[in-house]
């Protein structure tokens, strides 16, 4: 067998510790964990060897790894660990680890990832959202001008294009981010692997799996989880899909000047409930309330057997919960004409927004982009599929 | 307390009449102690009694046994009560009151363990003493070699006329089915307990098969298995269908190690499974066996046994713990699920025939004695007059039990001359 040199990286160790995988040291590698895994490959499974390697500090061979995002934190390792060693807290704690890595610029992962950094974090958002109410004047929310019919409308708080601007702004951002970032993992874990699948067939397969969450289904302690998280991504996805639609009725409007018909409303916010945009919109909130709830109280009801969760999940969640209950209240609000409230609501809503979007790189929400990374390296590794 | 008080005979009261219980008794007596033993079962002998063949010589525990029984018998200073439990020690060193339930037997003391009752006896009730693997007549003897050699009548599963059946066939009117349960008290300077172990109910483990897959066994019954005076009269055969067993498993750390299940080493279990592969080994040389470990345990000397069995090249040692175990698709075989730790790879491997090595919980766990101290996972502590001793306090083999029991016959003379 050819000599391996180790590198302990022992800050490696302690961050894994710090970020919710304090239990990590309680392993004695009796390896029930991979054996109770049901999403696990037999070939080189997980996580008993992450668990080593976390222990050792074997930092390299942790986030240039597709294993520890091939795991969907079932935590039936958790659960049936005979010394309370929670291997599904401790690859939680090592995926942090990972986006922390290879997010650019770093700091920013090292902030999201810390709590004494969260009001800074929001404060940059705030402040431009202020700067910007401040200097259309609107920083007295009785004088805002009303829309035709008497209504509040948003856009005369802050404008669209101010939206707009911010906004692409902060996607660009965080699209440059995940490029950089994506690239570095995926280079990593390619170094010395023989890649020989099928690159556009892998992506293809691992869109429908996480399409139709079949692996996720194959948890048995917190089976409720795909479902909730289900719920959530398609909530999202719907989300995704109205404002997509908005812009399409203000610039298709704006731009090809395309009249607005009794059901289709073409031209500016806001649009009538019954407007099938609106109804996509509102269904897809309503869902993500739901969806997000769930995943709440599964949490809840799991903490004894899964493991309670680390700071970075539960940021997470909050931001999610944030974003969605303010946006509900937004729409309440401005229905219900308490302009005192409906405006500062609106504002903490785009500041969750921006929060969650600009920092996604950096979030746990960057696990979208790396664990379907990881899924389509494994294919293409002919690791799973 | 005047000179003469001093120099009375120290009163030691022996909570368990298994390997600890008797060595403490015969010990203490031989030094000139009064020593009362109380053991819950109809026999003394305790778990040693159940095993096959036992550490470090590898004989059939009995002859052990019987060393001891013929000291108990010889010894006038030694009484001991069977179906019989402490209910309650009050007092303090020097000077306890333990109130004690003797339990009916309905046979009394003319039985010549004739077998007459049992051949006459309509009805059969499961043997615990096989771990349930096969039944005997409502009227027992519980093993061939039990000390006392005298029958029991078991009144849960003997209703009716039942009692009648056998009263009628006993010439030696040794059958009184008017006994009743009845309380005694008795006055001693120090309490020693030696209550022992039970085996890990393996029923509690919900992912290594126990009570859902068939063949899936645990070492004690592993024991009564290769016992020659055991269900299958020593033929190593698995439960299912009887087939002789050709391929075996064995799960370590069935429980022990575990903090959902007994947060401890169980000391032996590790050359448990070294000492059954031998069974299996011997019996059938064709067989293989694989034992899979998180770390094999053999502690001290015992290494070099260890070092004889992985000699073998039938038997294979894999570092990984079986965390699945689940029936094979259309037979009875077992297919056991573990990680090969050398490889790194998952492996499913079917056998005839899985042993669990469920580990020891000691008695405190499910029955605490008022006037006892335990520690939260039910082994019994030491205090002034009152000293635990054997696998009620600590997991171990039988040779340390021996040695240990001494070390609390010490102490326990010397509360009865401090009176």
């Amino acid at each position: 067998m050819a000599e391996q040199v180790l590198k302990p990286d022992l800050n490696f160790v302690k961050d894994i510790i710090a970020s919710g995988g304090e239990s990590l040291k309680k392993c004695y590698q009796c390896s029930t964990c991979t054996v109770v895994c049901n999403v696990t490959p037999d070939t080189k499974p997980f996580p008993r060897k992450e668990m080593m390697y976390a222990q050792w500090g074997i930092k390299d061979k942790l986030i240039s790894n597709p294993d520890v995002w091939l795991c969907h934190q079932c935590s039936d390792c958790t659960a049936h660990c005979p010394r309370g060693a929670k291997p599904g807290e401790v690859l939680g704690a090592i995926r942090k680890m990972t986006i922390k890595a290879y997010a650019a610029p770093g700091a920013l992962a090292t902030m999201v990832g810390d709590a004494k950094y969260l009001l800074v974090l929001f404060a940059i958002p705030a402040i431009i959202f202020l700067a910007i109410i401040a200097s259309l004047g609107n920083l007295n929310l009785s004088a805002i001008p009303r829309g035709e019919d008497g209504g509040i409308v948003y856009a005369k708080f802050i404008p669209v294009p101010f939206i707009d601007a911010v906004f692409i702004a902060a996607a660009t951002f965080a699209l440059i981010s995940f490029i950089i970032g994506i690239k570095k993992y995926w280079s990593a874990m390619s170094a010395g692997v023989n890649l020989q699948g099928n690159l556009v067939g892998n992506i293809k397969d691992t869109i429908i799996e996480i399409l139709s969450h079949k692996k996720f289904q194959e948890c048995t302690v917190t089976k409720e989880r795909s479902t909730a998280h289900l719920l959530v991504f398609y909530a999202f996805a719907g989300l995704a899909v109205t404002t997509t639609w908005a812009i399409v009725y203000l610039y298709g409007h704006e731009i090809f000047g395309i009249q607005g018909t009794s059901l289709l409303h073409f031209g500016e916010s806001p649009y009538p409930l019954y407007d099938p945009m609106k109804i996509l919109g509102n269904v897809s909130a309503l869902a993500l309330l739901f969806g997000i709830t769930l995943v709440t109280s599964n949490r809840l009801k799991n903490a004894a057997r899964a493991g309670g969760g680390s700071y970075f999940d539960w940021l997470f969640i909050s931001v999610i919960y944030a974003i969605v209950a303010t946006g509900i209240l937004s729409e309440v609000l401005r229905l219900l004409d308490i302009a005192l409230l409906a405006y500062p609501v609106y504002f903490v809503h785009l500041v969750c927004v921006f929060f969650l979007f600009a920092y996604a790189p950096f979030s746990k929400m960057a696990h979208m982009v790396y664990r379907t990374t990881a899924m389509v390296f494994a294919r293409y590794a002919r690791r799973e599929g | 307390m005047s000179e003469q008080n001093n120099k009375q005979a120290s009163r030691i009261l022996v909570i368990g009449g298994g390997f600890s219980g008797l060595t403490t008794a015969v010990d203490a007596a031989e030094t000139g102690a009064e020593v009362i033993v109380v053991e819950r079962n109809p026999y003394l002998g305790g778990r040693v009694a159940q095993l096959n063949k036992y550490f470090p010589k590898l004989c059939p525990p009995i002859c052990g046994l019987e060393i001891n029984f013929r000291r108990i018998k010889t010894n006038p200073s030694i009484s001991f009560y069977t179906m019989a439990e402490v209910d309650n020690i009050t007092g303090g060193p020097g000077d306890y009151s333990v109130t004690v339930k003797l339990n009916p037997r309905y046979v009394n003391d003319n039985c010549v363990a004739c077998n007459a009752c049992a051949e006459a006896c309509p009805a059969e009730r499961p043997n615990e003493y096989n771990f349930g693997m096969d039944t005997t007549k409502a009227a027992y003897l519980p093993f061939t070699q039990a000390f006392p050699q005298k029958y029991v009548i078991d009144s849960a599963h003997c209703k009716g006329d039942c009692g009648k059946a056998c009263q009628t066939a006993c010439k030696y009117d040794a059958i009184d089915l008017g006994m009743k349960a009845g309380t005694i008290t008795v006055k001693v300077d120090s309490v020693v307990v030696a209550t022992g172990w039970n085996p890990y109910d393996a029923n509690k483990l919900d992912i290594l098969g126990f009570g859902k897959v068939k063949n899936v066994i645990t070492n004690m019954m592993m024991e009564r298995l290769a016992s020659p005076a055991g269900p299958t009269a020593g033929k190593l055969v698995r439960p299912s269908d009887g087939k002789p067993v050709q391929t075996v498993a064995f799960v370590q750390c069935a429980g022990s190690r575990d903090e959902n299940h007994l947060p401890f080493c169980s000391y032996i279990c590790c050359l448990a499974s070294l000492k059954q592969a031998t069974y299996i080994r011997e019996q059938n040389p064709e067989s293989k066996v694989r034992i899979f470990y998180i770390d094999i345990r053999t502690p001290g000397r015992y290494e070099k046994f260890y070092w004889k069995v992985k000699d073998d090249p039938n038997v294979t040692l894999t570092k990984g713990k079986v965390a699945s175990v689940v029936q094979a698709e259309g037979s009875d075989d077992v297919v056991v699920i573990a990680e090969d730790m050398m490889t790194g790879d998952k492996v499913k491997v079917k056998v005839d025939m899985v042993v669990l090595a469920t580990g020891m919980e000691p008695a405190g766990a499910a029955k605490k004695l008022s006037g006892v101290d335990y520690n939260e996972n039910g082994f019994a502590l030491s205090g002034t007059g009152v000293f635990a001793t054997g696998c009620s306090k600590n997991p171990m083999d039988v040779a340390k039990s021996g040695q240990d029991a001494t070390g609390a016959v010490m102490r326990a003379i010397q509360t009865g001359q401090r009176r």
